[in-house]
Parts: structure tokens; sequence; C-alpha cells
């Protein structure tokens, strides 16, 4: 078996938390605008999808077309990082254990969600374990909110990863050292990862770690490029 | 005068019996292209200028063109017709390529209809602005407000009323305009006189009431107009470009009323036409630069620069064929020599025209932006017109191979006639569609890229050329591939009398990449003399054709030759490609050989709260949902179905979603068909006998 762990951003989780982020549970990433975030998310995915987890990847700025390019293109780094020989076995593996669910012009609402999800099972059987949430607004989306996501994550009985977009001009960290945009509803994601560019390299941080909050002590320096890590946390 | 900004590219889309017929024909009566009015359902036994048959016969022109040009106010107005029909074709798909805005006609009785929403969802996918007509206030019944809240509710539109009527039903006299705040009635026998008045009294505190909502939708598309509203120094202007700028960007659908019937309204909707749809440099148009991997590039409206034009539909006329073109860039004039991308060829441009409802005007020039004919081109619909500089085609040169083909037979004589000129347009128009004769049965097969794409074509052949035909059952060209390496050595060899003949062939055949066959050389020491081996790859060529499984044509094969035998006297071309023939068959089934089937990607759109069904009916075709995007008040679901799988679809989604949803599909890739199918597919398909033509 491949191991794919060994190149997964979920690697840095690997000793205090190996079972992850947990179903019921919500975990975000925090980074600038262009700085991988969406790479980064992926490559959670792919390490939820290659422990034979079904995932849907929910989209709130691209289209399908573009979210499947970007799985493509990362998935190739990753088989080239590991040498992987029946590439093509894998890529079906991903085709089959992924749904796209893509909600433009504002279209995103905890019940369409909760609808489609019972849809997919449904009709589908397809009851994923990991949602992958790329493009939520953070800076208007409500506790109330969240507290709706973490009631579906919960009634589903899955882990939700969202991405959240953090500005360089707002410097604002709350007193457990969560920076905007997270600051505000941090109690309710059970990790937080901040994804940081510094003068000597990307840095992936863990924020915190279920009921562990950590200052941004523990790292993982990633390829920018590839957003695969470079060493050992 | 040649101003780009002064030029409007538009299709009129309807639902039927929304009155496209007449609005258009009093858009040509009041820009003064024709100089009476007939109804549809005439008394007058003549009938409406853009649709009637007759009069097409007796001038000999078609009237109903594809393009009619008129002016309005000094703009000049193309409009395009839209094909009523809602099926997907690539009539419609060109037609909606080459309008740069649209007028879409609600009836304010029906309202948006199902029809309405598949016609508007196409406008989408082209991005396409539009303005909306709200017609028939004069019926009983009529109420142009609930029409218009249902652009937001079933289209997702974000309306702006524009104008209200005054009086409603057979009290329906003229309207109120909010951005002048006058009453505006047109009289005159036929209503080409337009009387601008005060507001009636009665009227005056719903039109304040109006104008605001107008005002408060209006200035978000613009600062000025915003703060002009704070300081109350509102000028028509500002709302008009507010407005503009809106429907520009789609996010803002203009709404007038009227009737056209009743001759009140058309002016001020075709004022809107220019006012708020754009002109053809507000629009991006790009083109695929074949010198450069088909990559996207984008057009510029400029008359200066190389030229580029699309010809979207051809129509047959006594005086030759008429192709319709699009101007995308450059500018052309008679006795121009142009490039057709698709075939390299050279023609002269002849005769240029421009349609003006039922006449032509002979051009003598005309520039980019422009919509105009062009007189015997021997040319296809969907060509690409340069001047030789550009390698650029607007749409792709990709043309798939058909996927499912179907046996036609006429009913009599007649029909066949008339099948053969059908067959002859349709192939010009639409490259994904094939037709030829069976040599072995003798009958006529068409095949294309799905069963709605052929059951189109074959309505169109009685409808449009009264060719009564019967149709067989839908064959679906499935495939055969090996799945592993076999080894082959055989000997040909026949030496009874008379010139022998002996050939060798000895090597390994294998699965090839990206379904294409790859033949390789590796004889050494001239076992294979050197002149004999360009038989071999034919040899193996021949036998791609027919597969061993059930005689469907060898996708992705590597054939490696590494060694063999020649007899100076009895070897020849001929031996060594029977010595081939014998290796192929030698080895065929040793490398496991499977059946591959079609499988389409499958685009179902329609309302989300249909999204279940539509999924559990995909699910059940053995289809791959990859993906479900939400937007607006739909859902568009994107799977992978096998073809064979995909028969009466239609009916089934219509039934499924109260003939809501709809459903487009291409051909995806070929992909093994299951073990657990694979038998039972076999069995059936040897029971249907030989001598079927393989598709």
């Amino acid at each position: 078996m491949t191991n794919f762990a060994s190149v997964s951003p979920l690697k840095i989780l690997e000793k205090s938390s190996p079972e992850g982020l947990g179903r019921g549970n919500l975990g975000v990433l925090i980074a600038r605008a262009g700085v991988g975030k969406t790479a980064c998310l992926i490559h959670i995915a792919l390490d939820r999808i290659f422990r034979s987890g079904k995932l849907v990847h929910v989209s709130l700025e691209e289209g399908p077309e573009k979210v499947t390019s970007y799985y493509n293109v990362i998935y190739h780094d990753v088989a080239e990082a590991l040498d992987i020989p029946n590439e093509d076995e894998y890529q079906a593996l991903i085709d089959r254990n992924r749904m796209i669910l893509a909600y433009l012009n504002r279209s995103f609402d905890l019940e369409r969600l909760r609808a489609n999800l019972n849809n997919l099972a449904d009709r589908l059987e397809f009851s994923p374990e990991t949602l992958i949430v790329d493009g939520l607004d953070f800076e208007n989306t409500g506790i109330d909110q969240f507290k709706g996501l973490k009631k579906i994550a919960e009634d589903f009985s899955l882990e939700i990863w969202f991405s959240a977009l953090s500005h360089r001009h707002i410097k604002d960290v709350n007193e457990r050292g969560i920076p905007y945009p997270v600051n505000s509803v941090d109690e309710i994601f059970s990790i937080i990862f901040h994804l940081h560019p510094e003068p000597s390299g990307l840095f992936l941080k863990v924020l915190k770690d279920h009921d562990k909050i950590l200052d941004g002590g523990r790292s993982v320096k990633l390829d920018p490029n590839t957003i695969l890590p470079l060493d050992e946390p | 005068m040649y101003e780009i900004d002064k030029l409007r590219n538009i299709g009129i889309s309807a639902h039927i019996d929304s009155g496209k017929t007449t609005l258009t024909e009093r858009i040509l009566f009041y820009t003064k292209k024709i100089h009476a009015i007939h109804e549809v359902k005439g008394k007058d036994g003549v009938g409406a200028t853009m649709d009637s048959m007759e009069l097409e016969r007796e001038r000999g022109i078609t009237i109903a063109s594809a393009a009619t040009h008129c002016e309005w106010h000094g703009h000049e107005i193309n409009i395009i017709d839209t094909p009523g029909h809602v099926d997907f074709t690539i009539e419609v798909e060109r037609a909606l390529s080459v309008m740069d805005g649209a007028i879409l006609i609600l009836c304010s009785v029906g309202g948006v209809q199902s029809q309405s929403i598949t016609v508007d969802r196409q406008m989408n996918r082209y991005e396409v602005p539009r303005i909306a007509f709200i017609n028939k206030c004069d019926r009983s019944g009529a109420d142009p407000y609930r029409v218009a809240a249902q652009l937001r509710s079933k289209l997702g539109h974000n309306p702006v009323l524009m104008q209200i009527p005054i009086g409603l039903e057979s009290e329906f006299q003229g309207i109120v305009d909010l951005v002048s705040m006058k009453a505006i009635y047109f009289e005159g026998p036929n209503g080409e006189e337009i009387r601008t008045a005060e507001i009636p009294e009665n009227m005056l505190e719903e039109a304040r009431t109006r104008r605001e909502e107008m005002l408060d939708i209006v200035s978000m598309f613009s600062d000025t107009l915003m703060e002009a509203i704070f300081s109350e120094n509102v000028e028509e202007e500002m709302i008009h470009e507010a407005v503009r700028k809106g429907t520009l960007s789609r996010e803002l659908t203009p709404v007038f009323i009227g009737s056209a019937y009743k001759n009140i309204g058309v002016q001020t909707a075709l004022e809107g036409i220019i006012r708020y749809l754009p002109c053809p440099d507000d629009v991006q148009n790009k083109a695929l630069d074949l010198d450069n991997g088909e990559s996207e590039v984008l057009l510029k409206a400029d008359p200066d620069l190389p030229f580029v034009a699309h010809a979207f539909k051809l129509e047959v006329t006594p005086y030759g064929q008429l192709t319709y073109i699009r101007l995308y860039q450059g500018s052309i004039k008679k006795g121009d020599d142009l490039i057709i991308t698709r075939t390299g060829r050279k023609i002269k441009v002849g005769r240029l025209v421009r349609m003006h409802a039922d006449q032509m005007e002979d051009l003598s020039t005309a520039k980019a932006g422009d919509i105009i004919a062009l007189f015997g081109v021997d040319c296809y619909s969907g060509d690409t017109f340069t001047n030789g500089n550009l390698n650029y085609s607007m749409s792709s040169m990709f043309v798939p191979d058909p996927v499912i083909s179907i046996t036609i037979i006429p009913e009599d004589n007649k029909s066949q006639n008339n099948m053969s000129k059908a067959l002859n347009r349709f192939t010009k128009e639409d490259p994904t569609f094939k037709s030829y004769v069976d040599h072995e049965s003798g009958e006529t097969i068409i095949s294309g890229m799905g069963e709605l794409h052929l059951d189109v074509y074959v309505e169109r052949m009685r409808r449009e050329f009264n060719a009564q035909v019967s149709t067989g059952i839908p064959q679906v060209a499935y495939r055969e591939a090996i799945t592993q390496k076999a080894s082959f050595d055989y000997i040909h060899k026949k030496q009874t009398g008379g010139s022998g003949q002996f050939g060798r062939v000895a090597g390994f055949m294998e699965p090839g990449e990206n379904d294409t066959y790859e033949f390789v050389n590796e004889v050494k020491g001239g076992s294979i003399p050197t002149e004999y081996i360009p038989a071999v790859n034919k040899g193996f060529q021949s036998c791609l054709q027919k597969g061993l499984v059930l005689e469907y044509p060898v996708l992705g094969m590597k054939i490696t030759v590494n060694d063999g035998k020649s007899h100076s006297v009895d070897s020849s071309e001929m031996a060594f490609a029977q010595a081939a023939i014998g290796a192929f068959k030698q080895a065929y089934m040793k490398a496991k050989p499977v059946l591959l089937e079609p499988v389409m990607k499958v685009s179902v759109e329609g309302p989300s709260e249909f999204q279940g069904n539509i999924m559990g009916s995909i699910n059940q075709r053995r289809g791959m949902i990859t993906s479900s995007v939400e937007s607006g008040k739909f859902s568009i679901i994107e799977a992978e179905v096998p073809l064979s799988e995909m028969f009466g679809y239609a009916t089934i989604l219509r039934s499924l979603t109260q003939g809501k949803a709809e459903f487009t599909m291409e051909f995806a890739k070929y992909a093994k068909v299951p073990e657990s199918l694979s038998e039972e597919l076999k069995s059936n398909l040897r029971k249907k006998g030989k001598g079927e033509k393989r598709q």
C-alpha cells in the first residue's frame, strides 16, 4: 500500500491526534489569498479518500470542472512524489469516492446542503465521511450558521474541513492566539490550522488541536509549489 | 457611416404563443421595413411577414430569414431568428452564439412557462444579456406584475419594471414610463403616433412608488445615481446608464410591457433594445487558435484587424446557397478572397447581401460586428472564414465519431428524394451527423451523438422536407479492445501450383495508449525484407476494422513485429499482408479482448426540488455522478452514463420532473462493458445476426 500519509498535511496531527479531526467535528485552515488554501484542503481531501473514505467537496466559488482539475494537478504531484506505479487505479478511486457540490451565485444555505446530502445518501447510497467546504465567507457567516454546520456534521456523522480567508491588513488575534476571521468563532472548531508564508518558507501551523491550544508551536514546512511537506514535523 | 456602438445583434426568444411573430412584425413595420401589418392568423389571407410559407414560395426567397436587418433612431438592429423548438441542436446553439443580446417575450397571462425556462437557460449558457417584454397586456387575466415576479422566482433574474400599464385587459391603453415619469399612448391606425402626456391623476401615487422601487434596484449599479438619489437630483441619463450596466453584467433584467397585437409598447421596447442591450464591442468573443493547440484568443470588433467570421446558418434559395455570417473581426468587400479554416480552401466573395424582411440589399462591404449573408459560397454551417493570415476557428475542429446509428426507411419514392435532400442539408449543417448507405443491406443509416440528436433530424425530415420515413432500432457503436499482451508467430504459405505465397510474421500485440493504433518494427537482419514491412502494417490495420469478438472495430492496439521469414520467389506484399492477418487472428483471442461501450458525459438541469429524482434516474442507468451545481433555483447534475442506458431517457426525465428538467449529452470516452453485462450483451448482439453494418 502506498504511503499517502507521508505526504499529507494531516501528518502534523499524527502524534497528537492520530484519529484526525473525527466525525461530528469542524476543522479550519486559515490563510491569505494566493497562499494555497484550496491546494492544502485538497491534500487533506486526498488523504481522506486514500483512507477509503467517501468525500463531498463543497465549492462556493468555482465550478466542478475547475475543482476537478485542481484535484488532478495535486494528485499528479502526489503521485510523482510517491512514485506511484498504478496511477490510474488511484485516479479511479478518487473519481468514485469524491462528489463535488458547487453552490454558485450565492445559492449556498444549510437547508439546501442538508437536502443535497440526503439525496446523495438516499439516491446514490453515497454517505460521505468528510466534507470539504472551500470558499465560505467567514466574515459574513455568523456563529449560528456554524452551529448549523456542526449539527450537520453530527447528524450525518462526518467531519467538515473549511478554508478561511484572512487579510494581510487585519491583524486581530484573540486571547487564544486565533487570528481573524476565525477569532470570534474558534470555539466551534476542533482543529485550526494556519497556512502562513514566512521568509524561510511556507509553514502549516497547528493553532488548535481538539482541547489543546498550541500557540503556533507545532508546524510543518511545505513546498510552496506543491504544498507537499518538506521535512518531519 | 460605421459606428459599432450603434449596432445591435439581438435574438427574440419566446414561448410558443407569447407573440414572437406579432412583435417581430410590428418591429419591422415601425422601422419601415414592411409597409402593412398582417396578423398571424390574419383575416386578410396574407399572414405575418416572418412566418408565412406561402409568401416565401410566392416571392422566391425565404423571408423567415435567419437574420433580418432594421434601423431605429440611428441604430442598426440585426434580429436573429431563434428557432422556436427547444430541442438541443447545433442550429439553436449557433443562433445563440451570434447574438449579443436578446429580448425575452413573456405572455402576461401565461407567464413563465417551462419552455421559457429552457430557452432562458440556453441564453444563460451563452451569457446573453437580455431585456424582457411582457406581451398581451390587453388579454383577459393579464397580470404583468405577477409575470415580473416570476422572472425572479422561476428564472432567478433580477427584474426591474421600467414601465407600468395604464389600465389592463380590455382597458389597456398605454404605459407610464418610470424613467421620464410620463404617460405614453400609441395612436394612429397602427399605433405609430406616439403621444406623451402627464400621468393620469389616479395613477400618480402608484407611479411614484414603482419608480422608487425601480431606483432602489437600479442604483445598486451606479454610485453616481445613488448619490443623485440622496441629493434628489436624479437625471434620466443616470438611470439609463445604471440599467445598461446592470443589464450588460446580466445582473439586471429591465422589464417592458405592452401588447404587440394592440400596437402598444413596441416602440418603447425598441428604445430599450438600443439603450440597454450591448453593441458588439461590449461583448467578449473568443476564437480558437489552431496553430497554438486550440488555445482561446480574444477577438476585437475592429474593422482594421485581420478578418474572422463565422457561418451560423445556411439557407437554400432558388438563387443558390445563402450563408449567414457574423463578422467578428476585420472587414469584407466584394471580390475578397477568404479561407475556410476547416478545409483551407480559398473562396471568392461574390455577392454580399443584407436581408431586410422581404427584400435583399446588395452590399459592397461589411465590417466587424455585423451580420450579413453571402451568396453562392460552398461551405458548411459552423465554418469559420479568415483572410488567410490567421488560422482561427470559432468552434473546436475536433469532430467526435458518431456513437449511435439508426436505419431510416422512406415510405415512397417522393420521400426517398426528399430524404436525400434533407440528409445532404443536415450533413452540411452538423459535422457530428453522418449518413451513408450500407452496401450490404442497401439501407440508409444515419448516425450521430445520441438518440435525441437523431430524433430531431428525423422529425425535421418529416416537417421541413416532407420526407415520410420510418426508423429502425438504435444501434450503439460498440468497440473492442485487448487487455493483455499476446505473441504471434504465423506462417502464411500457399504453394499449390503456380506462383506461391510465403511470409512469416512474428512478434506481439499489446494494449495501446489513448485508443490509438501503433506499429513498431523491430525486425533485425532483414528477416522480413524492408519493402514488405508496410504490407505487414497494412495487414494488421485491416484487421482493426472488425474485431473477432463481435466484429466491432478495435481500439487501442500496439503491434510489435520482431521476426519473420521470407522466400526469394514466393514472398510478396500480398503474402506478408495475409501473414499479418493470420498473425492477428492467432493472437487476438489470447490477448483477452473485451467489449467497450460509449460513455456519455450527461448534464441534467432542472429545478432543485427534483435533484433527488434526477440523481436516482442516473444511478439506475449505471451512471456515475461526478458533481452537482446549485445556482439560483436550479441544480445541474453532471454524470458519466453508458449510452446504451440513455435510450428513452428524455421521456423518463420528463415524467420524473413534470417536464421541467432537460439534459444534454456528449461523447466522453469508451469504457469496458462490465463483466456481468458483457455475456448477456454478446448473446443479444449475436442474436440480432450478422450482416448489420457495424458503426
